[in-house]
């Protein structure tokens, strides 16, 4: 039997300092020094699928209803869904286990397709000012919502999971981000050089999994 | 000035992010009595109109949206749909 190993395109380029192997993915739990934040948290291996149909905003993915407008997301179960357009939505399985690709003709797991990163904490929705016109932190919308749009200049889907954190920090908060994969060394390079200035570190699924703990209590 | 495009979903955007989609030639002529030489028409030929025209644009570095606009091709400058004249 050929042995499958999966390999996440996100590289900080440092040794993690935990890993762990799950459904063939490598996945690295913590880093040694991750500090007191800003942090960027690779999430690639993380069960994204993508739904298209004609009455999205009919279906149920993982049981859970699709939002009504375009632009917006619900949390619930550490599933993330977010209506791109009228016929297209995405879904982010943040939680440790993912169900099978339901058994209908509209879903793709896109998993394989993008990276996913998460970044969070002091100063986050600072770092991302310095790469993307966009507002992650529009006082207009409530969190969590979705833009899709140029990060970096590389088309992307962003989701503002929190954009007002109370921690004492103007700009605290934190967002995820897909992009195609192929993009992936370059948008690390981006991010962690913004984010210099600001102390950003690569942290472990360990961190982000806390931060999604707290917004969900 | 450079040319925004304002998306149904994502609002007013930078040009760069659209792809042109051809002028808004209205909904595809009916099979029943299509000659080959109108339907080649309705296909490849063009208003080229110097000044207000409807037009299709792709969100494609958005939300992946269709959507129809009025531009001024004169100017390069989106503007707002041109009041009915009957
Ligand atoms: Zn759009």
């Amino acid at each position: 039997m050929a042995e499958i190993r999966r390999e996440s395109p996100v590289d900080f380029g440092v040794r993690s300092l935990e890993t762990e192997v799950r459904s063939d993915w490598p996945v690295a739990l913590a880093y040694d020094a991750e500090g007191d934040g800003p942090w960027v948290v690779d999430l690639s291996h993380k069960t994204r699928w993508d739904l298209q149909d004609g009455q999205v905003g009919e279906l149920t993915p993982a049981g859970q209803s699709v939002p009504a407008t375009p632009g917006m997301s619900v949390l619930a179960d550490g599933i993330l869904i977010n209506r791109m357009n009228r016929t297209q939505t995405s879904i982010y399985h943040l939680g440790s286990d993912a169900p099978d690709l339901p058994d209908h003709p509209g879903f793709t797991d896109v998993t394989e397709a993008t990276i996913f990163l998460a970044l969070f904490g002091p100063h986050a929705l600072h770092i991302a000012e310095k790469l993307s016109n966009l507002d992650l932190g529009d006082p207009n919308k409530e969190a969590p919502f979705l833009l899709q749009g140029p990060f970096c200049h590389v088309p992307c889907q962003i989701v503002t999971l929190e954009k007002d954190a109370e921690d004492g920090t103007n700009g605290a908060g934190g967002f995820v981000l897909t992009c195609s994969r192929g993009y992936a060394q370059s948008m690390v390079h981006a991010i962690l050089d913004a984010g210099a200035e600001f102390g950003l570190r690569p942290a472990g699924e360990q961190r982000f999994a806390q931060w999604l703990a707290a917004l969900s209590s | 000035m450079a040319l925004t495009l304002t998306c149904p979903v994502c609002g007013k955007r930078n040009g760069y992010e659209f792809r042109y989609g051809g002028e808004d030639k209205g909904p595809r002529p009916a099979e029943e009595g299509m000659t080959p030489s109108a339907w080649c028409d309705y296909v490849h030929m063009n208003k080229c109109t110097a000044g207000v025209q409807k037009e299709w644009w792709f969100h494609r570095d958005g939300c992946g949206a269709w959507f129809t606009t009025y531009r001024d091709t004169v100017a390069n400058l989106e503007v707002d749909a041109p009041e009915v004249t009957e």
